[in-house]
């Protein structure tokens, strides 16, 4: 892993390291800079929030962390190794081994039951085949849907439905939850217990989460709020 | 990183994935494989038929012997084994006579086991108010033996050689003309008008059966040769049959019979000498190019099914924008996509081909009591194979459409 002279004072080595990142839009003479310069660093046990009004490019950088993007400048490290220039399948592969994520909408397959949901992610992992329905249990069983294995998304409640987007985030054991307003298609209450399984992951398991959202009061509930504002880190 | 080539996830998985998608939209599927269903039934109705039909002509020639020759007049033959477009008008030009009975008789003693001549015409028959429209066919003695169409006991009898040379009023009627005359009531030795002539019945065919396009056999009149050509008042034979023994070569039989003709008849293309070789060979030609013919007509279904596998696929693909994005988000390679798609076209369209294949055998079963079809495993194979392409074909575009998503597009889709 590459040291970096880090303006980070976290002891823990960084994850995912964003270094003078641009991404714009639209072709020359007429651009239009969704980020400008950004720097960032994803640490081991980070609770991070991402936080900005909209159109800030809060979602354009978290698909460059998601690494669904890739930048018009700048480098994107992760475990100090630049992805920039990996293909495709390789970035898919490694979405697959690092990344959770969580969606605004959930993004269940539908008529498809919980347990089968979890599991997508080890179809295309490199996890044996005998241990996936273990796995797929255990994950829904600490979100505390145990007994809606067989259940399909339209059986479950909106918060049920996103505790098994959660289930299915972690079944690949990965370095970094990235969870893009998870709370935002969900009432007040069912929103609070969204965050608490996240806090009692970043706690108790130690996990590194990202998190984006434009409400202010969800970003404080992080340890560190990153604000974005006209494609710059405030 | 892991071998980037190492493919995940396994193709029975996505096999796996790609049922289970197919069957969340039970009638959907369906739909979608309806053209193809019709496609293949058709297809394999068509080329059964047309097998079938091929069989019966084949085993109608070989009943009666690989030792047979045949001779009318004109040539029957192109220069490529196929029938002679001319063949009707030749036909009518010239006509065969007793004496070229006789004098084949003469020629081909030893050769020949029998010699058959054959004269038909049409005729309308009378018993008691009952009146039918039929065809004569004047004969020989020998011509019951040759086609084993003696009358069975307790129905009289074929007539005898010296009935013939007497011109004697005598006929023999087959199954269908029988009913249509008598009914039930009985036939032998009743009297019939033929022509203005009274004829007795002396015999009653068993039912012979087939005559699909051709001419109905059960309802003719058997009649001696020379009575017929009293009745008529034209000395003409249409055709002969000729079985040549055992011991002869059949192509020098061919030659005696032409040298024998060729007395008479001065330019050799006024008659035809063939054996049933030739006239299978020209038949199946016919019957295969009309067996193409429809089933590339029946093919043409196929297409269009293809093309609606084609139209729902695309439509999925964008139904699924966000399951594509979420699959392609948590891991999917573009590959992985691609597969899972194609593997749904194909398995949409096989879906089609097998239910296809199961119709078009249950059609043909329900036919062939009436007509002459039977499957072949080649039409299967065929069928089955043809739909597997169109699924191929017709999946490729809306897979790749699918496999090209971003993912950050995919999942922002509403």
């Amino acid at each position: 892993m590459t040291k970096l002279s880090s303006v980070n004072q976290s002891k823990l080595p960084a994850i995912l390291e964003l270094r003078h990142i641009t991404k714009t839009y639209g072709n020359n003479g007429n651009e239009f800079y969704a980020l400008k310069d950004v720097n960032l660093k994803i640490n081991q046990q980070d609770f991070v929030s991402i936080t900005g009004p909209s159109g800030s490019g809060k979602s354009t950088l978290m698909h460059l962390v998601g690494l669904l993007d890739n930048p018009t400048s700048g480098e994107i490290l992760l475990e100090g190794a630049d992805i920039s220039s990996l293909k495709e399948h390789e970035l898919a592969q490694l979405r697959n081994q690092t990344l959770g994520f969580v969606f605004q909408q959930f993004n269940l397959l539908p008529k498809t039951s919980a347990l089968e949901n979890v599991i997508l992610p080890l179809l295309y992992s490199d996890v044996p085949k005998t241990e996936w329905t273990n796995l797929a249990v255990t994950m829904l069983t600490k979100v505390g849907l145990a007994d809606k294995l067989k259940n399909t998304p339209g059986q479950l409640s909106g918060g049920q439905q996103q505790r098994v987007a959660i289930a299915r985030a972690l079944v690949n054991n990965p370095k970094i939850i990235l969870a893009d307003e998870p709370t935002g298609n969900l009432d007040s209450k069912s929103g609070i217990e969204i965050m608490d399984i996240f806090r009692y992951l970043h706690d108790k398991e130690k996990r590194t989460i990202v998190f984006v959202t434009h409400d202010q009061d969800l970003a404080r509930q992080a340890k560190k709020i990153i604000v974005i504002k006209d494609g710059q880190i405030q | 990183m892991n071998n980037p080539l190492h493919f995940k996830p396994s193709l029975e998985d996505l096999l796996k994935s790609s049922i289970r998608s197919i069957f969340k939209n039970k009638s959907r599927t369906f739909l979608t494989s309806l053209g193809v269903i019709i496609g293949v039934t058709s297809v394999i109705l068509l080329v059964s038929i047309g097998n079938g039909l091929k069989a019966y002509v084949v085993s109608q020639f070989e009943s009666l012997g690989s030792n047979i020759l045949f001779v009318a007049p004109g040539q029957v033959f192109n220069r490529n084994g196929g029938f002679n477009n001319n063949g009707g008008a030749s036909f009518l030009a010239t006509s065969f006579t007793v004496s070229d009975w006789n004098r084949l008789k003469r020629d081909l003693k030893t050769t020949a086991g029998y010699i058959i001549p054959v004269s038909q015409s049409p005729t309308t028959i009378k018993y008691l108010k009952n009146s039918v429209d039929t065809n004569i066919l004047g004969t020989s003695a020998d011509y019951a033996v040759a086609r084993n169409q003696t009358p069975a006991a307790g129905n009289g009898r074929w007539f005898t050689s010296q009935e013939n040379d007497k011109a004697s009023n005598v006929a023999v009627i087959g199954h269908q003309l029988k009913l249509d005359l008598f009914g039930a009531a009985p036939a032998l030795n009743r009297k019939l008008i033929v022509g203005g002539r009274t004829m007795k019945v002396i015999g009653v065919l068993n039912k012979i059966g087939g005559g699909f396009g051709g001419p109905n056999f059960d309802s003719f009149i058997y009649i001696p040769l020379i009575t017929s050509q009293r009745l008529t008042g034209r000395e003409a034979i249409q055709s002969f049959q000729i079985k040549i023994n055992s011991t002869t070569d059949l192509e020098a039989g061919k030659k005696m019979i032409e040298t024998s003709l060729s007395k008479r008849f001065k330019d050799e293309d006024s008659f035809s000498v063939f054996d049933q070789s030739q006239i299978i060979g020209s038949i199946n030609s016919i019957l295969n190019i009309l067996t193409a013919g429809l089933s590339g007509i029946a093919a043409i279904s196929l297409l269009v099914g293809g093309i609606g596998i084609m139209n729902i696929m695309l439509v999925t693909v964008t139904e699924r924008t966000r399951e594509i994005g979420l699959r392609k988000a948590i891991g999917a390679y573009p590959r992985a996509i691609l597969l899972q798609f194609l593997f749904e076209a194909i398995i949409l369209s096989g879906i089609g081909g097998i239910i296809g294949i199961i119709l078009g055998s249950l059609g043909t079963l329900a036919i062939s009591p009436f007509f002459p079809a039977r499957v072949s495993l080649n039409s299967i194979i065929l069928a089955f194979g043809v739909s597997f392409i169109v699924g191929v074909v017709f999946g490729v575009a809306p897979a790749r459409r699918a496999s090209k998503l971003s993912p950050i597009e995919a999942l922002r889709y509403e």
